[in-house]
């Protein structure tokens, strides 16, 4: 009887809480990222953010990519009690699979560094690489973000840099509509 | 019965609760069904010096992509393929080009089963027309990696430190369709009923760690079989490809050896350079005029030798332009001229294409 119990308990685990591991990989990931760019005085809130359909719909227009929901995750990061940058946790849609990202920006809206937090696709793993993220590095909601341009494509990832580029750029925008909000 | 509901009581709270506030929190994934495609219409000129020309409109490729995602690691994806419009009378293909079970692991090991493609040069598993250069792909992803090269099987891939991998193990070729004027590619089986005595295995590596290059090799051996042959052949390929600041450059360079038959060697290369006018300008477009040169060769060592060696082998140049209006949709023209290495026979081409991805 035990061993029929805990059979049924091992399935139920692996059918319905491998989200909540994928789930506290993503958390984990994304506030160790927090924590190395600021050292150990960091401290940091997240919350959900609704965007608001007007803003949402203006960068959606102007970025000509959805958001990937209605919300998004929004990380407000300190120093010694003194605002230091914003955090923002989003979704791309890759060939088929949502790929996570994360973009840190200071408080003028500067990006501080994007990462990829989750990738799941086969192919265009590429967009990983920090070499290929670092680009990205001082651009801002006025910055030109034309793949083959101002962004450098990767060989076989091509879906993967557009889509991820596009979000990355959605960001700025979203982060200068709202930072004074945060 | 009391003691295994308290047991299964107690092992769901160990597993779920600490997770729940997260996973109401983090849970971006989805059950999804993906649905994508590309295609390409293609107008041909050719004419090969007094020879009447010949003058086609062909929509060469029709393709639909199906894929589902049961969740982040298990997932189907798929490409139904419809070459030349129809089916009739031998004419056209209606092709299942990808079909296959998907398990990621992790960044750096996934897993794929059903019908897979093999891991070899630029074009085989990234071939929608916006992506590459000229109306038809390079005649070197024709007869030295004969793409779209797929088959039953499986494979490994995954990516680390900048390095990307894939291992194939698949259905082998026909041997018995080996010819000096295509080399490997008649030899595909297709995942038709396919022979799987002798399985084909394909390695390639390639390394992504600089900003905008490429640079990769590949491996693939077979013993291949048919009714009335058997032929060992090895594919050994190196690619490269840099794309940075509006410059595209492109190189690829095969060899098949084969250890049986009139043909000891199938050899080729091709280079592109490329530079996107849009790049200049404040326009999302890109307007990219193209140079190729290409050197192939399907028979290029034969036991006959003489003549043999020469009546396949060409040398081509092309120049072409690629208008992508938005990234995923691309016009294309290009103009080449092909000599045959015997008797100098130059053949003019002329292309005109529109194509999509989705």
């Amino acid at each position: 009887m035990f061993l029929k119990t805990f059979v049924i308990a091992v399935i139920y685990f692996l059918l319905f809480s491998s989200a909540n591991i994928f789930a506290q990989e993503i958390k984990e990931r994304t506030e160790t990222i927090i924590k190395e760019s600021f050292g150990k005085d960091v401290s940091f809130t997240f919350r959900k953010y609704t965007l608001p359909s007007n803003i949402k719909r203006k960068i959606e227009n102007t970025v000509k990519q959805k958001f990937f929901k209605d919300l998004l995750y929004v990380y407000k990061i300190s120093v010694k009690d003194t605002i230091v940058a914003f955090g923002f946790l989003d979704n791309v849609i890759g060939k088929s699979m949502p790929i996570t990202f994360f973009v840190l920006l200071d408080v003028e809206g500067n990006i501080i560094s994007t990462n990829i937090i989750k990738y799941r696709e086969p192919y265009g793993g590429a967009v990983s690489n920090e070499n290929w993220n670092e680009q990205f590095t001082g651009k801002n909601s006025n910055s030109d973000f034309t793949v083959g341009k101002s962004v450098n494509g990767i060989s076989g990832a091509t879906l993967s840099v557009n889509s991820v580029t596009k979000g990355i750029r959605k960001i700025t925008i979203l982060c200068e509509e709202i930072k004074d909000g945060i | 019965m009391r003691y295994g509901f308290a047991t299964l009581t107690v092992l769901v709270a160990m597993f779920i609760l600490p997770n729940i506030g997260v996973s109401q929190d983090f849970d971006f994934f989805e059950p999804h069904t993906t649905l994508g495609g590309y295609g390409e219409l293609h107008y041909n000129y050719s004419k090969t010096e007094d020879a009447k020309s010949k003058k086609t409109l062909d929509f060469h490729r029709f393709i639909i992509f199906f894929g589902y995602a049961w969740t982040e690691k298990w997932s189907f994806k798929s490409e139904l393929e419809l070459e030349h419009n129809f089916v009739e009378g031998g004419q056209g293909e209606l092709e299942l080009e990808q079909a296959y079970v998907n398990y990621h692991h992790a960044d750096y090991l996934g897993f794929q089963a059903g019908v897979v493609l093999v891991s070899a040069g630029l074009i085989n598993e990234y071939h929608e027309p916006p992506i590459f250069f000229g109306v038809e792909r390079p005649f070197y992803n024709k007869v030295i990696i004969p793409t779209t090269w797929f088959g039953n099987g499986a494979a490994l891939y995954g990516n680390a430190g900048g390095f990307d991998y894939k291992l194939v193990v698949m259905e082998g070729l026909n041997s018995d369709k080996f010819s000096p004027s295509s080399g490997i590619r008649s030899g595909r089986q297709k995942g038709f009923k396919a022979d799987a005595e002798n399985l084909l295995y394909n390695g390639r590596v390639d390394y992504l760690g600089i900003p905008g290059l490429k640079i990769g090799g590949s491996y693939i051996y077979n013993n291949a079989k048919g009714d009335s042959t058997t032929n060992q052949i090895g594919l050994a390929e190196f690619h490269a490809q840099y794309q940075k600041n509006g410059l595209y450059v492109a190189f690829e360079v095969g060899n098949i050896s084969y250890d049986s038959g009139d043909i000891k060697a199938s050899r080729g290369f091709y280079f592109n350079l490329a530079y996107d006018f849009g790049s200049l300008f404040q326009v999302q477009s890109k307007i990219i005029p193209f140079f190729r040169y290409a050197d192939i060769n399907t028979a290029a060592e034969t036991k006959s030798g003489g003549d043999s060696e020469k009546k396949f082998h060409h040398t081509q140049w092309m120049v072409g332009l690629s208008f992508l209006p938005v990234d995923q949709v691309v016009f294309k023209v290009d103009y080449a001229q092909k000599t045959v290495e015997l008797g100098s026979v130059t053949t003019d081409l002329f292309n005109l294409g529109v194509g999509y991805m989705f």
